[in-house]
């Protein structure tokens, strides 16, 4: 039993949604995306802003959407731990955090969540490429991450690499450069796989009639992962043309994934320039101050 | 080089070594900075000494929460969400539902806090907001009864302190008030022991309803700074940190008062305290119209 938290019941669970028989859900087959305004290739507008935490050494905030999460950076500062002995090099610890709301089913925070383990894993993977860390020996810099709402698992870990790269440049942290992240999902969309001999004429894939028509959609939220053969997030410094980390999961072939990497090359120079933009206004606003 | 006339007790008082920028002395003598500050009235920061730090409160803000709101105290920033889930009554409450707050004081939020179970503070904000929710009844928690005996509501209330910059309870206090009058809960149906709710359409009135609050408590802080004891509403981190000890009131909309906790600071007199509740009384009016805004 946790004595530490406000106990609640031990057992709650949330309650089965039942859907109308005419409601209507959104598939890839509707060939359109979820938020029929946006394009395949298009990513939500970003909202990015550095220094919210006041007591960080470097932070920002970033949404995407209905993705919003928060990220702050401490450091660099002496390794405490004991028995870590002497190291040249800088550590970069990464703590990536979902608070209990942030996504549709909620999260017991008062157990170790493997999940988060892992995208504190990638994230710092994603990170420890640009950040010169070699100049930082027997120091550690600690970079936190809470999500407050999670709108689909690919964006959130891209949204936390643009945030957590930022946070760490607006800390004064030497880099190569920014690291900025993008995801995306492919998914079969058109009439499904035995209905496809009407489409054939008209579908663009010329060739094989049976293979069904995998359509990229970047940025993808909840609704359409939910959907996706297999996703892909990316982690890119844009000025160097550098990959800092290539996450793939899911059914995909060959071709299929060097487009989606091309396609989330482009976009992370996209997203690049708001993260440039946000940095650019924090000197501003330090400057007027 | 002018080293033998440093020795002049003259030369030495204008000698550069012994001059502090500002925050270099802030640095050092930190209380002493402070008392400059404090005998002229007013605050680094340039606040009057019972001046609170501008308040923001939006609400509805995490679209996968039944109920949220942020509130941003100067540079603390909370955000409350709250989601319904369904769970067995206790025995012996069979028709009451369950209210559960905590508080979360992550590393991220300042370095202050140690990543892990939560720490001393965040304990005693989670069981000072728990009590003010239980104690004044802002809620009956016979609403929340789904199914006498089988099935109620339970709403898990989890504070998530983004910024740290003092305060913490006046601020989380604030954003649970919020974020109770902000959730909406889609209306359930039992049948043969398995609830559901319709989703599909739009969260309307007819399909969802709200939670009638009792009372809507809301806090004020105060430092007591000192051995005079000067009150400074809404300390900050740097104050609270060297702060005496700490005067919290929270009154309802009533002006009654729902909770008064003084701690440390040996002992303050009657009349401190009623200067408290007034300017508690004056403050939570303002907090109100804020979150009435909205």
């Amino acid at each position: 039993m946790d004595r530490k938290r406000v106990p609640g019941p031990e057992l709650s669970v949330a309650p089965l949604v039942e859907y109308p028989i005419d409601h209507e859900r959104w598939t890839p087959q509707q060939e359109k995306r979820h938020d029929p305004k946006r394009q395949p290739e298009d990513l939500r507008p970003i909202y990015l802003k550095t220094g919210l935490i006041s007591q960080a050494s470097g932070s920002a905030y970033i949404e995407l959407e209905n993705t919003k999460l928060a990220c702050g950076v401490y450091g660099p500062r002496p390794v405490k731990k004991i028995g870590q002995g002497f190291s040249g090099m800088g550590v970069l610890n990464c703590d990536f955090k979902f608070a209990t709301f942030a996504c549709v089913k909620r999260r017991n925070n008062t157990r170790q969540d493997p999940q988060e383990k892992e995208l504190s894993q990638i994230l710092s993977q994603a990170l420890a490429p640009a950040v010169r860390l070699e100049l930082l020996p027997k120091s550690v810099i600690d970079v936190y991450i809470t999500v407050l709402e999670s709108d689909g698992w690919g964006s959130c870990l891209a949204a936390a690499i643009t945030a957590a790269s930022v946070a760490l440049a607006h800390a004064g942290i030497e880099m190569l450069d920014l690291v900025a992240g993008c995801s995306a999902s492919y998914m079969q969309i058109g009439p499904s796989i035995s209905s496809t001999t009407t489409e054939t004429s008209s579908s663009s894939g010329a060739g094989n009639p049976i293979t069904p028509q995998i359509q990229i959609f970047m940025d993808a939220d909840t609704e359409e992962e939910k959907y996706e053969q297999g996703a892909i997030v990316l982690a890119y410094m844009p000025s160097l043309n550098e990959v800092t980390h290539l996450l793939q999961n899911g059914k995909a072939e060959g071709p299929i994934i060097n487009q989606s990497v091309e396609h989330c090359m482009e976009a992370c120079n996209k997203v690049y320039a708001v993260m440039h933009h946000a940095l650019l206004e924090s000197m501003k606003e330090s400057k007027d101050a | 080089m002018d080293t033998t006339t440093a020795t002049t007790p003259m030369n030495l008082e204008n000698s550069p070594a012994f001059t502090f920028t500002a925050s270099t002395f802030q640095k050092l003598h930190p209380i002493e900075y402070f008392r400059k500050f404090v005998s002229q009235g007013v605050r680094p920061d340039g606040r009057l000494l019972n001046g609170f730090r501008p308040t923001t409160v939006h609400v509805g803000v995490i679209t996968t929460a039944n109920g949220s709101a942020m509130v941003r105290l100067g540079g603390t920033t909370v955000v409350c969400g709250i989601k319904a889930e369904v769970a067995e009554p206790k025995l012996d409450s069979p028709d009451q539902g369950y209210l559960v707050p905590n508080v979360d004081l992550s590393p991220m939020c300042s370095s202050a806090f140690r990543p892990g179970p939560p720490g001393e503070q965040a304990q005693v904000v989670s069981d000072a907001i728990n009590r003010v929710l239980k104690e004044s009844k802002v809620l009956d928690l016979k609403d929340l009864c789904i199914e006498e005996g089988k099935a109620v509501w339970t709403l898990w209330v989890d504070i998530v302190c983004v910024s740290y910059d003092g305060n913490i309870y006046d601020a989380a206090l604030a954003s649970v008030m919020a974020a109770l009058a902000n959730v909406r809960i889609r209306n359930p149906s039992y049948a043969g022991g398995i609830i559901k709710v319709a989703g599909g359409e739009a969260i309307s009135d007819e399909n969802s309803f709200r939670l009638k609050l009792n009372r809507t408590p809301l806090s004020s802080s105060f430092a007591l700074f000192d051995t005079s004891l000067t009150l400074l509403a809404d300390p900050n981190f740097a104050e609270e940190s060297i702060s005496q000890g700490q005067i919290s009131i929270t009154i309802d909309e009533h002006d009654e008062l729902c909770a008064v906790s003084k701690i440390g600071a040996g002992s303050s007199s009657q009349a401190l305290l009623r200067q408290c509740v007034d300017r508690a009384r004056e403050r939570s009016k303002e907090l109100r119209a804020i979150m009435s805004a909205q």
